[in-house]
């Protein structure tokens, strides 16, 4: 029973009471709390009323609500299950290819109890068949913007003059609105597909199919969570995040915190702790960072100073570094290179991708990537949904099975419930080191795969298709 | 990588289909074979479908196949000392149509016949056993059975890593190598041209399934069987709550099923899918799957979607697999249009093709899946979309009673799509 403000994100609340650790990773139960500043991680990941697997951080707390953790026992705190970690060297994700076929007899019992450690919600049973609570919808624009940030509005604004059907698209709700009367405003839809054309979208009310002359893509930037083991604890916080979670929520999510990345990123989430009354104990440069320290908890750092290495005691990392949000770019099929360490969509001067009729503005296209990534290398994590370790990438290409698409399968990297938001950079960062060349339009990388974000399979019912005022 | 330049057999597609044949063809000792596949291994149909072993089929034919195939995969593990995950998940045909639950009768008595676990379960009983259709439309009853999955990429590893320890000097598989012509001569296959070289070679195995009619035209063959895309998603995963693999055929088809892991993959089938190769997702597929699942089991409205593919299923006019040479050229071997049940049947299947291709005469069991019960005119439009009537004629002298096991292995394949 904690308690909350009505209408503040549960995991604000959660936090705001103490409750660091919000759910338990896939494969070792490793502790993940509050993280990004958009709903995209699953970090958050909690049964919400009934309901399996809801990002917590984008369910507004009420009166009554009930939230249980998932795949921990006998809590998300003291999750037994959580030594698992400490033998994930013996587990990697090929664990089970020549093992229990031993006795015969026994190979079903194996697997049952295999099946036993895998899932994680409840499906609650007998619920009642779906109401259909939305319309589907067909539209036909000259422009459609997806993303309603600084650069998608600005994006908007520049179009909507010359006369044109535009409509910008924005997942959030209550962001600044485009002021040209023009523009057709969908807050709170999210676009969720590019599918041969046409981009896909949803919202309470509607299920959006968009045919447009030109998309625009404003989708911005996730972060990039720093190469290095412990990365993943609770306590490493986006900048974005901190500045939210102190600006307006009165929440302080650390005293002593460490600024990671470049100091333009971290502006914000600086003046807010010092607001707040929090003691910025370093700021280093990413490449400087080379542990994060603390397992249920951030405790510590290690960085390197002046070619030594100092270990800080610290309760919270702030991550400064983004990497361009290429989800549209990349199920579109649109050809992406990587700069710095990076990354990013390849475009002409004027913005445009390799796709005709898709072009892309503002750090989407990678102009604030932050310069010079490092790579994981050892047992730092990959991929947070299924704990890849950046070793077991290097394995699979030692083992000759190097294609990208085959250590994607082989490892599972990428196809967890963040859907390669979280991965895709490091993932391509090591296949690149360790030296596999791709040879698609899309460099070393497996297929993109929509939707673009998890949906429930009840949102997608929607009544027949309706004409479009 | 160039290619070597003479090859005894040159196997088009390295999926299951491919990699399976490869091994059988080098433990009969049938020379230098070269596994020639234009993306990565498993990239076609074999990395794409979800991997349902299962013995109970409509007619008594078709079961004897799949017991054979099953046991084949049960075996697998073993023979090839990989796990490829074979595990007896159950396997449940639900109906909706109290003349489904007639026919169901006749077929739960064949597969006991034949020694198949399966039963007949009543509305209460298959919502006991499967609550995840509570409060979905009402059933009619169900045929449940203890059939199996695997996992498909495991397979392929398993098939990879045996060929790379056991066959190293006699098998070799060349990924993204594309074949960009066949050359014959006198009705003979002279040579295999790929991207990466050509090579000379008297036996050519066409493994490409849903790519086989491109590939068959290569080489001046014509086939009926005809592309056509079929689409899967996954949600994230879930504790195990689904106890069996679950297909309904009628008003429409789809299927949905829990992983070891717990995701649930589903699908909806669209009797309109145009003929063509086609491995874009669309989200007519996610509507449709969304719409047809939460109708039959609401419960599943909670889950979540992560992720969607396609794949091509390979469709014959008689929905039999096309296993064998044919007499249009010789040398020219075909392992093609699997109808959907590629990984089911291709391991077994191959080892027959092997058989054959050492031996110089056809097992009895592969007779009906020999290409020449086709002739060349045929144009594959005769493909019987509705799964029961496929099966029309089987299931009338099923009917009749006791005759119908004294019908002999092949007689189906005289009337394709009946």
């Amino acid at each position: 029973m904690i308690d909350g403000f009505e209408g503040e994100p549960l995991a604000v609340a959660m936090v705001a009471a103490d409750q660091r650790i919000l759910s338990r990773s896939f494969r070792f139960h490793r502790p993940r709390g509050l993280m990004c500043d958009t709903g995209q991680c699953g970090w958050c990941e909690c049964e919400v009323d009934g309901r399996p697997s809801v990002r917590s951080c984008q369910i507004p707390v009420r009166d009554g609500l009930v939230a249980r953790s998932e795949h921990a026992w006998p809590s998300v705190d003291r999750d037994l299950f959580g030594w698992l970690d400490v033998g994930s060297r013996l587990i990697p994700p090929t664990f089970y290819h020549h093992r229990f076929l031993r006795p015969r007899a026994l190979r079903k019992r194996y697997l049952d109890v295999l099946r036993g450690f895998g899932g994680r919600g409840r499906l609650p049973i007998g619920r009642p068949p779906v109401a259909r609570s939305r319309v589907e919808r067909a539209l036909e624009v000259d422009v459609l913007v997806v993303g309603g940030g600084r650069s998608g509005v600005a994006a908007a604004e520049e179009t909507a003059p010359a006369g044109s059907r535009v409509v910008l698209l924005e997942a959030a709700i209550g962001r600044a609105q485009p002021r040209h009367p023009d523009i057709r405003f969908l807050e709170g839809a999210a676009a969720v597909g590019w599918y041969d054309g046409v981009v896909t979208a949803i919202d309470d009310s509607t299920l959006w199919s968009i045919r447009a002359g030109s998309v625009i893509v404003a989708t911005g930037s996730y972060e990039r969570v720093p190469p290095v083991r412990g990365a993943d604890s609770p306590g490493v916080i986006g900048a974005r995040r901190v500045a939210d979670l102190i600006t307006h929520h009165g929440v302080l999510p650390g005293e002593r915190a460490m600024l990671v990345g470049e100091e333009a990123d971290l502006a914000a989430a600086r003046a807010a702790l010092e607001r707040g009354g929090a003691r910025i104990v370093a700021a280093v440069p990413t490449s400087a960072l080379r542990r994060v320290l603390g397992r249920r908890h951030v405790i510590g750092a290690v960085v390197e100073h002046d070619g030594a290495e100092r270990r800080l005691a610290i309760d919270l990392v702030v991550i400064g570094d983004r990497t361009p949000n290429l989800d549209l770019v990349l199920a579109a099929g649109a050809a992406v290179e990587r700069r710095d360490g990076v990354l990013v969509p390849v475009l002409d001067e004027a913005g445009r991708t390799s796709i005709p009729g898709l072009s892309v503005v503002g750090s989407a296209a990678g102009h604030r990537a932050s310069a010079s990534a490092p790579t994981p290398t050892g047992r730092a994590l990959v991929c947070f949904c299924e704990d890849v370790h950046a070793d077991e990438i290097e394995a699979q290409v030692v083992a000759g099975y190097g294609d990208p698409e085959l250590v994607k399968r082989r490892t599972g990297a990428l196809t967890g419930p963040c859907q390669g938001k979280y991965c895709l950079q490091a993932f391509s960062a090591v296949l690149a080191a360790a030296g596999v060349e791709g040879s698609a339009a899309q460099g070393d990388l497996p297929t993109a795969r929509p939707p673009l974000r998890p949906l429930r399979l009840g949102d997608l019912v929607a009544t027949e298709e309706m004409a479009d005022p | 990588m160039t290619l070597p330049s003479t090859a005894d057999v040159v196997v088009i597609g390295g999926g299951i289909c491919g990699l399976a044949a490869a091994r059988e063809l080098a433990a009969r000792g049938a020379g230098r074979i070269l596994v020639v596949e234009r993306g990565y291994p498993g990239a076609g149909a074999t990395g794409r479908n979800v991997a349902r072993i299962r013995r109970m089929q409509l007619t008594e034919e078709l079961c004897r196949v799949a017991m054979a195939c099953q046991d084949k995969y049960e075996r697998m593990g073993g023979e090839l000392w990989s796990n490829v995950l074979f595990y007896r998940l159950g396997y449940a045909w639900i109906l909706y149509e109290p003349d489904e639950v007639d026919r169901m009768r006749e077929v739960v008595a064949m597969h006991a016949r034949l020694g198949i676990q399966s039963a007949l379960l009543s509305p209460a009983e298959t919502l006991h056993h499967l609550p995840v259709f509570e409060g979905g439309e009402p059933v009619a009853g169900s045929v449940l059975s203890d059939d199996a999955i695997v996992h498909h990429d495991a397979v392929v590893w398993a098939h990879l890593d045996h060929l790379g320890r056991v066959a190293k000097d006699t098998v070799s598989v060349h990924p993204h190598t594309n074949v960009t012509a066949i050359e014959r001569d006198d009705g003979r296959v002279q040579a295999v041209v790929t991207d990466r070289g050509r090579v000379t070679t008297p036996v050519v195995l066409n493994a490409t399934d849903g790519w086989s009619t491109e590939v068959n035209a290569m080489a001046g063959v014509r086939m009926p069987n005809r592309p056509r895309r079929r689409e899967v998603l996954v949600t994230a995963p879930l504790r195990r709550t689904i106890e069996a693999a679950v297909t309904f055929y009628r008003p429409s088809e789809g299927w949905f099923n829990q992983t070891l892991r717990g995701e649930v993959v589903m699908g909806a089938v669209d009797p309109d899918e145009p003929v063509g190769v086609n491995q874009r997702s669309s989200w007519a597929f996610l509507r449709r799957t969304a719409d047809l699942m939460t109708r039959k089991a609401p419960t599943l409205r909670d889950a979540t979607v992560i992720r969607q593919w396609a794949g091509m299923y390979d469709i014959t006019p008689d929905h039999l697999p096309i296993v064998g040479p044919t007499a249009q050229l010789d040398g020219w071997w075909q392992a093609t249009g699997w109808s959907g049940r590629g990984m089911l049947l291709a391991p077994y299947l191959c080892e027959l093709l092997a058989e054959h291709l050492v031996t110089g005469s056809p097992p009895e069991m592969l007779r009906q899946f020999l290409p020449d019960r086709f002739a060349p005119a045929d144009d594959g439009e005769r493909t019987e979309t509705d799964y029961y009537a496929r099966y029309g004629s089987a299931l009338a002298s099923a009917r009749r009673g006791p005759a119908s096991t004294s019908m002999s292995p092949g007689n189906t394949t005289s009337s394709p799509g009946a």
